[in-house]
């Protein structure tokens, strides 16, 4: 256990920076390897101990993972990087358009310009070799900072405390806040699973109580506190509080699979959803952890009319379906799609695309947590309580070999569902992981044959070479294009060292013209594309994407000509759509969905 | 008079074509042996700096090459002479004065300085200054009219630490490696950077391995006066506890793959961008560059106080054009076809 000292806001000389905790960090980004990044953590850590307080501690290891704000508080201060970077710019004396504009596009960072700018073009009374007279901030007076910028509802508001940061801020102070406002990642290669890690070592803790306290709290600040408190076993879960979703890892091989030891169920294409419930209320939270409530206000009031439920508190794990309930046809994920986002749906959406939510875990019913309880009781007592409640589930059914898996699985494309999930009997609910306990077998992609119509500089380990391309498909006999190719997707890797280095020497010779990090090329190399499935996208020119596009090959062998066209897409898409789904009820012992109560 | 494009930058009224060779040039200048900058004409009738030629040997140029002694003002006729063409002043060509000025980008790099009728234009090749410590140092000409500069760092952002805090941040980090039982290996291209790193490096009196690619540069360096240490071609064998220096392809290479426990050091400008760092790999960055940065760009404009500027090698030349003319120069584009080339050098 730490000694800390527990008086308020240290003010002498030698109470720890925030100056001192960002170049702290910025040593652990400079560090390789995440053991030896922990070290450099904990380092930070036990300098907080010695020289600040815990709430310091608590706030050092926040910054770190989860930025300004506790999730749990519901804060945001996100500054627009419009708003920065004019500001910065005003600063600086440097024109917003024609300088942070081009600096921002080749750092490929907004945060990242704003530290070297202030670094090289500071006014002359604040140069950064003044930097050291600057005031020094405290990790608690940088909370206070976030908060104030949280409260703040103008933007003259918000103008007014960040010029404070640019004359009291060093660069790379401003850099880090920047970074932590905006609750994204702080780029330095140490995210949440690591400072858990390092907070582990640093008090000698199990790394499992820790990973608990994170799970149920939903709080990394608040589990450094409980765990410097020595109260983490105060960590307790909580109704509402979204719990981190267990993953699934891709299936390795079927023939190493013992049969004897698995369920399988058939994997649904939808939304992956959780839902909290008691008596008075019901919330839904998506695999982010955001509340999906008001997005399926049907769910919330079938659930809310089950009389069943009185008395009842429970979370569920389920996903979200596109679900004909007069013809109990499962619609396709292409029809789900226009409800994903939409935070206030019509009357009319609500009745083009019902839907429909299907359990298959269960984490908490009653108060009591069922994390720990093998796959096979979670499951017992999920179907008592969605037979009792009116809620449905997915059929878990076992095969005897890999050949009846095939069939199984065939089955489930037949369904239009996307394959197989095969769970371990045994296994506990692996909240935020994902883990080898459940694996998915999923149909195999699609792929076209692409143009690559951008490169892109690539960042980091490829750096200096162009590593992201943009990819097109063909619309040169299209009525409705002028142009010859549009794109359809981004990607990177999935290709050798050499393999990218020949397509680097090739794109030079395709040039058309350059902005900042980007070449747009004259058509000459064709992609062979690999992706999971195709998605409307009515933001994109072609009206659709490419879910997690990759390469599969360069087809140095094939030249613009033979480039797949966007027809080609549209087929493929509708394809999956006009699979013929079955009636839930004419599939009898073989339903993928159970439906009680009807 | 400057015409520019697919073949670089070409003088038409001296048949002179500046580190390209245009089909019409009668004689062409090189700047320095980077590949970007070398005639791809290989036997083209060439002035250059003595260095530049050595290395330019070396790089398989085979032609004839009339070496200029620095800071020293020679007759364009007699140089067309020594290649045998007609003296300038007869049919289309005016006569003109040629010096080279060293550029201090890498050993031998020169900016030219044409004086004739129409005035003095000064082309900077690639250019550091101050300069890179394994250079002739950087010397500019009292008058120019006519300006074209390299901006490879045309913005803001760029602006580079004193050479030699960043040499005694390298030598501690070879130090600590080799002093933990380790192999520190510095990424730099073959010519110019990896020499420049040797270089300083050349305190530490501990043996040091250079990429194959870099090697036969080295005795050039050394015939210059640059002191490179004890300085082997690598060897996969012994080269385990060597400071080993290469370009930033090995790391894909399986160069030195066989050692224990590497520390990788980048040194390259492009090392001030967090994006451009490679830091999955890297264990340090050290923003060395061999161009000039934004703001010493600004400096040699505002001291040498051209008529007109042509900015060349830039991905941002707006923003280059746009702080000139905030200070009162007239700046514009210079647009070459080499452009794309430039960011593998840094
Ligand atoms: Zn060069």
């Amino acid at each position: 256990m730490a000694e800390v000292t527990t008086q308020s806001q240290a003010t002498s000389s030698t109470s720890y920076s925030f100056r001192e905790y960002c170049e702290g960090l910025n040593h652990v980004e400079w560090t390789r390897g995440t053991k030896a990044k922990q070290g450099h953590f904990v380092e930070i850590l036990r300098d907080i101990q010695r020289r600040g307080t815990l709430d310091e501690l608590v706030l050092a290891c926040r910054f770190v993972s989860e930025g300004a704000f506790d999730p749990q508080s519901g804060l945001t201060g996100r500054l627009g990087a419009r708003s920065q970077g004019l500001w910065v710019s005003e600063y600086c004396g440097i024109d917003y358009e024609k300088v942070f504009k081009p600096c921002r596009t080749a750092t490929g960072s907004g945060s990242e310009a704003i530290e070297l700018l202030l670094e090289n073009m500071s006014p002359p009374s604040s140069k950064s070799d003044s930097t050291n007279k600057r005031p020094r901030w405290t990790l608690l007076d940088m909370e206070d900072a976030f908060g104030r910028m949280a409260r703040a509802r103008t933007s003259s508001q918000k103008k007014e405390l960040f010029d404070q940061w640019l004359h009291e801020l060093s660069p790379l102070e401003i850099k880090m806040a920047l970074r932590m406002l905006g609750g994204g990642s702080l780029r330095i290669g140490f995210e949440t699973r690591s400072v858990l890690q390092a907070i582990a070592a640093y008090q000698e803790s199990s790394l499992d109580q820790i990973r608990y306290a994170h799970m149920v709290t939903g709080s990394v600040g608040e589990t450094a506190r409980l765990l410097f408190e020595d109260r983490l076993q105060d960590a307790s879960f909580s109704l509402f509080r979204p719990i981190a979703f267990m993953l699934a890892s891709p299936v390795d091989t079927v023939e190493a699979i013992d049969w004897s030891a698995v369920r399988l169920e058939e994997k649904l294409d939808g939304i992956r959803c959780q839902i909290h419930a008691n008596a008075d209320r019901i919330e839904l939270y998506s695999r982010d952890l955001n509340p999906l409530t008001h997005s399926f206000p049907e769910i919330v009031s079938t659930l809310a009319k089950s009389q069943n439920l009185v008395g009842y508190s429970f979370v569920l794990d389920g996903e979200v379906l596109a679900f004909d309930t007069p013809s109990k046809k499962i619609l396709p994920f292409l029809e789900l799609q226009k409800r994903l986002g939409v935070k206030k749906p019509t009357k009319k959406l609500l009745q083009d695309v019902p839907v429909v939510f299907v359990a298959y875990d269960l984490l908490v019913i009653d108060e009591k947590e069922c994390f720990d309880l093998p796959l096979e009781q979670r499951r017992a007592q999920l179907v008592e309580l969605c037979s009792h409640a009116g809620i449905a589930y997915s059929r878990d059914f076992a095969v005897g070999s890999s050949q009846m898996c095939t069939q199984a699985f065939e089955q489930a494309l037949r369904h239009g569902n996307e394959g197989l999930m095969i769970k371990q009997l045994g296994s506990p609910y692996a909240f935020g992981q994902r883990s080898q306990h459940w694996q998915k077998l999923k149909e195999p992609e699609g792929s076209l044959d692409t143009i690559v119509m951008y490169a892109h500089a690539g960042s980091g380990k490829r750096g200096g070479l162009y590593s992201d391309f943009t990819l097109g498909v063909s619309v040169i006999d299209d009525d409705r294009f002028s142009e010859s190719y549009i794109p359809i997707g981004k990607a990177y890797g999935g290709y050798t060292n050499a393999e990218l280095a020949r397509m680097n020497k090739e794109i030079k010779k395709l040039i058309v013209e350059k902005f900042g990090p980007t070449l747009s090329l004259r058509p000459g190399i064709v992609v062979e594309l690999e992706f999971d499935s195709i998605q409307v996208n009515s933001r994109t020119k072609a009206g659709y994407t490419l879910r997690f596009p990759r390469f599969r090959a360069i087809r140095w062998d094939l030249g613009p000509d033979d480039v797949d066209s966007l027809r080609d897409v549209e087929r493929l898409a509708q394809a999956k759509s006009a699979i013929k789904r079955p009636s839930m009820d004419t599939l009898g012992e073989s339903a993928p969905i159970i439906m009680p109560g009807e | 008079m400057i015409s520019s494009g697919g073949h670089g930058i070409f003088l038409q009224d001296f048949g002179l074509s500046l580190d390209n060779s245009h089909p019409k040039a009668d004689v062409v200048f090189v700047s320095h042996a980077h590949a970007d900058h070398l005639p791809r004409n290989r036997s083209c009738a060439a002035i250059c700096s003595a260095p530049t030629l050595a290395f330019m040997r070396k790089r398989g140029y085979k032609g004839e090459a009339l070496v200029l002694e620095w800071d020293t003002p020679t007759s364009l006729t007699s140089i067309r002479q020594h290649f045998g063409l007609s003296p300038s002043g007869v049919h289309s060509h005016s006569e003109a004065t040629i010096t080279l000025y060293p550029a201090g980008h890498i050993l031998g790099s020169a900016m030219i300085y044409v004086e004739s009728e129409d005035g003095a234009l000064l082309y900077t090749g690639d250019v550091k200054t101050p300069a890179s410590p394994a250079t002739e140092g950087v010397q500019w000409p009292n008058h120019v009219d006519e300006l074209i500069i390299e901006a490879t760092f045309g913005l803001p952002i760029y602006k580079w630490k004193d050479t030699h805090n960043i040499q005694q941040e390298m030598l501690t980090f070879a130090q600590e490696t080799l002093d933990a039982g380790e192999t520190p290996l510095f990424l730099g291209y073959n010519l110019g950077k990896a020499q420049e790193i040797l270089h300083l490096l050349q305190p530490l009196k501990h043996r040091k391995m250079i990429h194959g690619g870099g090697y036969p540069y080295c005795e050039i360096y050394e015939n210059a006066g640059f002191t490179l240490g004890e300085v082997e071609p690598y060897d996969r064998a012994t080269c385990e506890g060597a400071i080993l220096v290469g370009p930033a392809s090995v790391l894909s290479s399986g160069f030195a793959s066989n050692v224990q426990r590497l520390r990788i050091a980048q040194c390259s400008g492009w090392a001030a961008l967090g994006s451009r760092r490679a830091q999955n790999q890297l264990d340090r960055g050290f923003v060395l560059s061999d161009h000039l940065d934004f703001f010493a760009l600004l400096e040699v404009c505002d001291m040498l106080k051209p008529r007109k500027i042509h900015i060349t090698h830039s991905p941002t030349p707006d923003v280059v054009a746009h702080f000139l003319e905030e200070r009162g120069h007239q700046a514009q584009f210079l647009e070459l076809s080499m452009q794309e080339e430039e960011a593998l050098d840094g």
